[in-house]
């Protein structure tokens, strides 16, 4: 696959994870909790790879804002190229086997990560089917929404430009 | 099976066996030091241990330009920046860390700093986000056969205001050389030496079996094992005994590089939290967890713990045991290990001996989920999971 094809895709789904963590926020108490213990302006940044897409992200207000250019975040991921972000970001690879597999340089503190693994983990249990979460999870949290209501709220979340 | 993609590194030169504290100097010339600082703890100066080392030194014409002895048994933020500081006052060139697991954790922080030209090592803090820097000459004496840290890419150290242990994973940690001088093991105490030599068996056996295993790894980290299973009653007896201080000083240095290239688990993300909340010492908490974590984890890493039998209990014992049979197996016969060191010495095998109220468990369940070792681990756990292997440890 092209490179810009690959960009593009983990591109898009940067955007529905973020919109997934928004969404989730209101529908899985575990996500709710994971954020609601993040001290204000938390942020977390996600670089793909190179003149490849970004994630920056901050808790604050009791929002998960995005922001559209990547400032100093307070955890950063750097995945060490776009073709393991490509991986990362179409279910080919989870978060735990990426730090395994040395996919990703971290800035910031390791329990930061840790945090963001579990939020990731949930959100990889909604969006993805079980075939593919059994390959990149080692045990997958229980679901309390159907996943097409996640999928619903996000869809229509991206028609009323909420994220 | 054979993983994906894995990395190894090791670049530490090993002095192993008879005399190796006797080309420290030697070494110390070699890597272009004349300013050595040596770092270590009050209770090694007491003891006169560090005197073999200073006496190995000055043998032939090298003295410390600065000796500091009060690392505190957690290695802190907070020392590792006041060393900085002294190393750069003295005018320092290298840094020759003689101790446990603290001291040298503490010595690679301090390292971090000066080569990173930074006076916060918080502002470092990640996973291998750091240039190789400036080259401080370190070389480190191990006095226990335990942490392995002398080959490690990682330095574990305290943050002094939240008590959490903090990881710092970086190749750039890594001593240039290490001095594995069974002399300075011999005057460990029983306790000390079990405890010690049940930590490195844990790091053997989470190399061997956690997510980011490789074959590498899991080939240092069995040959450690089969080490320490012949060896660690014999040394815990009788500590002048110069073949079983041998083999267990190697055997926690090739753990140390088996898990550093594959990271641990839960034992460690839960020990770790045991650590900061309670101050259990980490290697009682390792020997606590081991075989209980073992069991939790068991219906994912059946087999890799089952692969870990013939190093325990040698081949023959191995094959006589059916196969559907030598994971748990292989948890008895840690059990097996623990109850004789428990008889030779008291070491404490539940969380109740070590003084651990049960009121604590949630908040070191709490903290334990927190820690980047339980990335790795064969199974998932959340906070609750994590109290019940506490409660099966009490």
């Amino acid at each position: 696959m092209k490179l810009s094809l690959q960009k593009f895709i983990v591109g898009i789904v940067l955007r529905v994870v973020h919109a997934a963590l928004v969404e989730l926020y209101g529908i899985d108490s575990r996500v709710k909790a994971e954020f609601d213990a993040l001290p204000e302006r938390m942020s977390y940044a996600i670089a793909t790879g190179h003149h490849a897409p970004t994630l920056f992200v901050r808790w604050k207000k009791g929002k998960l804002v995005r922001l559209q250019q990547l400032h100093a975040a307070v955890c950063t991921l750097r995945v060490k190229s776009t073709a393991h972000s490509f991986q990362l970001f179409t279910g080919q690879m989870g978060l735990a086997q990426a730090y395994a597999r040395h996919a990703f340089t971290m800035q910031g503190e390791i329990a930061d990560v840790m945090k963001l693994a579990r939020l990731v983990n949930i959100v990889e249990a909604y969006l993805f089917p079980k075939i593919i979460t059994k390959r990149i999870l080692t045990d997958i949290p229980a679901l309390q929404a159907n996943p097409l209501r996640v999928y619903g709220k996000i869809a229509l979340g991206f028609l009323r430009f909420k994220y | 099976m054979l993983p994906p993609y894995f990395e190894f590194q090791n670049s530490v030169k090993l002095l192993c066996g008879e005399l190796s504290l006797e080309r420290l100097a030697n070494e110390l010339q070699q890597q272009g030091a004349k300013a050595p600082m040596l770092l270590t703890d009050a209770l090694l100066y007491k003891l006169g241990t560090v005197d073999a080392v200073l006496s190995s030194m000055e043998a032939e014409g090298c003295r410390p330009a600065c000796i500091f002895t009060d690392i505190p048994v957690d290695s802190s933020l907070r020392v590792v920046n006041s060393i900085a500081a002294l190393y750069h006052h003295h005018r320092c060139d290298a840094l020759v860390a003689v101790g446990g697991g603290s001291v040298i954790d503490t010595a690679k922080g301090v390292r971090l700093l000066l080569s990173q030209h930074t006076d916060d090592i918080l502002s470092i803090s990640g996973v291998e986000n750091l240039s190789r820097g400036t080259h401080i000459p370190f070389i480190v004496v191990p006095t226990t056969a335990g942490t392995g840290s002398e080959c490690t890419g990682v330095a574990v150290i305290r943050n002094d205001d939240t008590g959490v242990k903090m990881e710092f994973l970086s190749p750039f940690v890594q001593p240039d050389v290490a001095v594995i001088d069974p002399r300075m093991t011999q005057g460990l105490p029983p306790k000390a030496t079990a405890s010690t030599g049940m930590d490195a068996l844990c790091h053997a056996v989470e190399a061997c079996t956690c997510q980011q295993a490789n074959p590498l790894s899991q080939a240092y980290g069995t040959a450690a094992i089969r080490l320490i299973a012949t060896h660690i009653t014999q040394a815990t007896r009788k500590g002048s005994d110069k073949q079983a201080r041998f083999a267990m000083a190697l055997a926690s240095t090739m753990a140390g590089i088996a898990f550093s290239n594959s990271m641990v688990g839960a034992v460690h993300a839960i020990g770790h939290a045991l650590g900061g909340v309670c101050h259990v010492p980490h290697a009682v908490a390792m020997t606590i967890l081991l075989p209980h974590v073992m069991r939790y984890n068991l219906s994912h890493a059946a087999a890799s713990y089952a692969a870990l039998l013939p190093a325990l209990v040698g081949d023959e014992a191995a094959l006589s045991t059916p196969t559907d049979k030598r994971a748990e197996a292989s948890i008895a016969a840690i059990e097996q290990i623990e109850r004789e060191l428990h008889d030779i010495c008291g070491l404490p095998l539940t969380l109740e001996a070590a003084g651990v109220p049960r009121e604590t468990f949630a908040q070191v369940a709490a903290v334990a989920i927190n820690d980047g070792a339980l990335i790795v681990n064969p199974r998932a756990a959340d906070e609750q999971q994590i109290i019940s292997i506490l409660n099966a440890a009490y």
